[in-house]
């Protein structure tokens, strides 16, 4: 019932939408003002379609209609509330839905702040891009074509030809199969708002741009559209760094940039949306640009729908790990990108003779052609990533069946422009707020360059920095840092307030300064033995059983409970146990590892978890999922999770036996090996099924009792407990060695304990740690030491990535603030 | 103006054939794991065979398991870190590496998002628990 009414009410939405549209296209070419505020009062009524319908949808996903495929495919009896929230905007069509939302309340915006000439052809945009988003999701379903999938829609629609469908129409499923583990995560709940924030608001410098070359202004548009688009780079940013640290924290990704598909897809528009700002920055103060800047508004919103279309339309299924499954919306997609492409850019050349040009060249040595020049940079490193992420489909000039490029081929390119742009920041800098000559600007520039010359070569040599390339790359993030820096003391002195774009700057340069150095010095913790083996792999000298050399280092080790381990010659690592626990994952591990620093004696402690995934784990087969602890500090984190453990080996290992019991075929079970060895330390304890092995002390052993020639001899004292019952046995097996005919054997008469059924010897000793063996016979218990598989990376100055991206929100923030600041003033002028 | 533009035309032409030579090297095609037995790195698209063991082994530091291509060959695939999350929920998965004596030794092994992705068969076993 609910559902229906939330189905008719994205419909009405749709239909709105249309109505909008043309009534806005009307009030512009007429310039009619009473059809403008019709249309806006239209827009608001859209407004509580939309609300009322996503009210519908959060309505039957809070009470489990499991009856809808979107309620049943992403949410499941036993999630928390704030899981199921976010649910709504868990999957594709939802997450259209959201988007939706947020662009109309930015039309709101536009409603309220937009001034004439510019209303009503911008509202027209924004309402178009509301019937192209709207169209995904409104899921009508013609005769002739099938328009969207609608979040509203039963398991029946979705699969008609189901045998239960069929069986049973009304068929309603007791649980959902609920959200992915990886994604019940408070990153999930702040993530998609602030990309669909980003992306809604990146329509706006687009709108203006049609709306410019509609109605031929072309130089009044970037005051309004400058706040927009920097409000719309500081959300992209934001949702960038967001995803970028969930899939360090969360996901186990390993790093925080991996070229993946979604994450090029939410940068490349950042990227020419930035480029599109420095154009508008150009044009507004001085009146150039016009082309670029109309351009590149267009460019960013377009580079949006062009990614939304790589990855909702299936395009990217077998690239990325995150793309969304094709909805059959690629008909749809294919549409909404080629209008928005043929629009903003048939309009932009339809127009183009009439574009104002600058009467003659700006200068080699003048803010607008360095300005200008930062803004080419990132349109080209923008359009590298493009091709890149396109390879499925600019692939096929190449090979057949196109793989995605290599992530070299994203470092090769991205990291030469990169310097280029870090030179072009400070010269840019210095010459946007003063003129300057070659010798003017060589005589300011003396200090910084010398301060970078120094930090570089610290850096050189503390870094152990040995290829020329990154040499230079570390010299150019030092002069972004530098250089801007002493611009920035310079402006706080003048008006704090222009800070902005510095600040901005000395974040780009202290970015580049933490991607070099946290990604060249990465590197696995391991303890000394894997090390040692894999300096054989690099030698060349191992080789797999079937004789083929082994080049595949190991990036991991196993460490045994209480045994303290040498990690990378920094650390003692010991592993001291796991809890278990039922919150707020069930049968969740959390293991505790301790590392003590033999440098300094500082001592911290890593909490990887371990978990069964809950949606998809089943009586006979349990799924385990990896949370990674991550210990951040200033200089360096630890990357740390548990890859395998006693425990998870020993409940799959119930799983088999209990499944193969229940097999009828295979009845005979396998006999168990009854022979088991202990190691134990003296004064240690270990269990061993119902059993307690106590290694008291040696003692010595009697003549008498030992083999002629002996060279050793001796008698271990240990204690062996029953545990339910609490009976203990004392036991004293005699070790020795002795020498016959020049060889050495050893002699360890078994014990017999006849009350148990059990023998024990005593088979070897380490004198080193004070250690022994017994040879256990009989106990038909499994015993194992406690021991855990971890992968565990050091990853240096990531806070300074982090450190980087602060400061470009940062000095976004303020630009914002500046530019938003003067639009109200020259309003209230008016 | 005039040689400036062919400047520009001119540099515009070498950034792109470069970036598109570079771009076409850095990619190569899928193969199966017949054709992946000649060549030196190969990017496989399959499925996991599930009748077949598979598993971490503590001996050799590997996980392997077995994969079934698109053209249907099934061949043993080791990886040599621990098994990734979401491995059995996997749709699809795509391994990339060398094929040696018909077992492909993967050095990176990505996984189809399972989470977005169901079909009816799923459905039948909610229905029976």
């Amino acid at each position: 019932m609910i559902a229906t009414a939330g189905h008719l009410l994205l419909s009405g939405a749709f239909l709105t939408s249309l109505i909008v549209m043309g009534l806005y296209a009307a009030s512009a070419l007429k310039d009619n003002l009473s059809v403008e505020r019709i249309a806006n009062r239209m827009w608001y009524l859209k407004g509580v379609l939309l609300l009322l319908s996503s009210a519908a949808l959060v309505y039957i996903i809070m009470t489990h209609q499991f009856q809808y495929y979107y309620v049943w495919n992403y949410t499941s009896l036993d999630l928390e509330t704030k899981y199921l929230f976010s649910a709504f905007y868990g999957g594709q069509e939802g997450s259209f839905m959201l988007w939706i939302l947020i662009s109309c309340l930015v039309g709101v915006g536009l409603i309220k702040w937009t001034r004439k000439p510019y209303k009503a052809p911008v509202m027209f945009v924004m309402a178009l891009t509301q019937f192209f988003l709207l169209s995904m999701i409104v899921g009508w379903d013609l005769s002739f074509a099938k328009i969207g999938a609608s979040p509203f829609r039963t398991i029946a629609q979705e699969m008609p030809n189901a045998p239960f469908i069929q069986a049973n129409p009304d068929f309603v499923p007791v649980d959902g199969t609920g959200l992915n583990d990886l994604l019940k995560s408070p990153w999930m709940m702040i993530h998609p708002p602030i990309i669909f924030v980003g992306f809604s608001m990146m329509t706006v410098p687009f709108a203006f741009a049609i709306a410019s070359l509609w109605t031929k202004t072309y130089h009044e548009w970037i005051r309004p559209a400058l706040p927009w688009t920097l409000a719309a780079n500081l959300s992209l940013l934001t949702a960038i760094f967001l995803g970028g640290y969930w899939a360090y924290e969360t996901l186990s990704f390993g790093g925080y940039w991996a070229w993946d598909p979604v994450e090029n897809a939410s940068l490349v528009p950042w990227l020419i949306g930035t480029a599109g700002i420095h154009a508008m920055i150009v044009q507004r103060k001085s009146s150039r640009a016009h082309k670029a800047s109309l351009f590149l508004s267009i460019m960013a919103y377009v580079a949006i729908v062009y990614q939304t279309f790589l990855t909702r339309s299936g395009v990217l299924a077998d690239q990325s790990v995150h793309s969304f499954v094709d909805l059959g919306l690629y008909g749809q997609l294919l549409m909404y990108i080629l209008v928005m492409t043929f629009m903003g850019l048939g309009f932009y050349l339809y127009r183009y003779r009439d574009l104002p040009s600058p009467q003659k060249e700006s200068k080699f040595l003048s803010r607008e052609f360095m300005t200008f020049t930062g803004s080419m940079l990132l349109l080209i490193l923008g359009i590298i990533i493009i091709v890149g992420t396109s390879s499925p489909i600019i692939g096929r000039f190449f090979v057949e069946n196109p793989t995605p490029p290599e992530i070299q081929f994203y470092n090769d390119w991205s990291m030469p422009i990169a310097i280029i742009m870090a030179f072009a920041t400070v010269v840019g800098q210095y010459l946007f707020w003063q003129k300057h000559t070659w010798e003017s600007l060589a005589g300011v520039m003396i200090t910084p360059l010398l301060l970078t010359s120094t930090a570089t070569v610290v850096s050189i040599v503390l870094g152990e920095v040995s290829n020329i390339y990154y040499m230079i790359y570390i010299f150019a993030g030092w002069f972004t840092v530098i250089g801007n820096s002493t611009m920035l003391i310079s402006l706080i002195r003048k008006n704090p307030k222009l800070i902005g774009g510095t600040l901005t700057h000395i974040g780009f340069g202290v970015l580049l300064l933490g991607i070099i150095a946290s990604s060249a010095y990465t590197g696995p913790l391991l303890d000394q033995r894997t090390a040692s083996y894999n300096a054989r792999v690099a030698a060349g000298e191992v080789y797999d059983e079937e004789g083929f050399p082994v080049t595949q280092p190991r990036e991991m080790f196993s460490l045994d409970l209480n045994r303290p381990t040498l990690v990378n010659n920094e650390y003692m690592v010991t592993y001291e146990g796991y809890e278990l626990s039922d919150s707020p994952r069930p049968g969740q591990q959390t293991y505790r590892l301790r590392f003590e620093s033999i440098d300094n004696g500082r001592v911290f402690y890593m909490y990887p978890e371990v978990y069964p995934m809950l949606t998809t784990s089943s009586r006979t087969n349990i799924e385990w999922s990896v949370d990674p602890h991550v210990q951040t500090g200033w200089m360096s984190d630890y990357y740390l999770y548990v890859a395998g453990s006693k425990y998870v080996e020993q409940k799959n290992e119930e799983l088999e036996e209990q499944n193969r019991n229940q097999d009828p075929l295979v009845s005979l079970q396998e006999e168990a090996d009854e022979r088991q060895t202990i190691e134990i330390g003296q004064g240690e304890s270990i269990e061993a099924g119902p059993f307690s092995f106590t290694f008291m002390n040696f003692t010595p052993a009697l003549e008498e009792e030992l083999p002629d020639s002996t060279q050793i001899g001796i008698r271990s004292l240990v204690r062996i407990t029953h545990t339910p019952s609490g009976n203990a046995f004392d036991v004293e097996p005699l070790f020795a060695v002795y020498t016959e005919d020049e060889v050495s054997y050893t002699y360890s008469p078994p014990l017999e304990i006849e009350r148990w059924g059990m023998t024990v010897s005593f088979t070897r000793i380490f004198p080193e740690s004070d250690t022994i063996e017994l040879t256990v016979d009989g106990l038909d218990m499994e015993f194992e030491e406690d021991w855990v598989l971890i992968v565990a990376e050091e990853k240096p100055f990531v806070s300074v990535v982090w450190l980087g991206t602060f400061l470009l929100m940062g000095g976004f923030t303020i630009s914002i603030f500046r530019h938003w600041a003067r639009e109200k003033n020259t309003e209230e002028k008016e | 103006m005039k040689p400036k533009l062919i400047l520009g035309i001119l540099a515009i032409v070498l950034f792109t054939s470069l970036l598109m030579y570079n771009f076409g090297n850095s990619i190569s095609t899928y193969v199966n794991f017949e054709q992946a037995e000649n060549r030196a790195t190969s990017h496989v698209v399959g499925t996991w065979d599930d009748s077949r063991d598979y598993g971490f082994s503590r001996d050799t530091m590997q996980f392997s398991f077995y994969m079934k291509d698109e053209d249907g060959n099934v061949r043993r695939v080791v990886y040599p870190r621990p098994k990734p999350n979401n491995f059995e929920q996997a749709t699809q998965l795509v391994v990339v590496g060398e094929m040696r004596n018909s077992v492909f030794h993967a050095n990176e092994m990505l996984m189809k998002c399972p989470s977005k992705y169901n079909d009816g068969s799923e459905l039948l076993n909610a229905q029976e628990s």
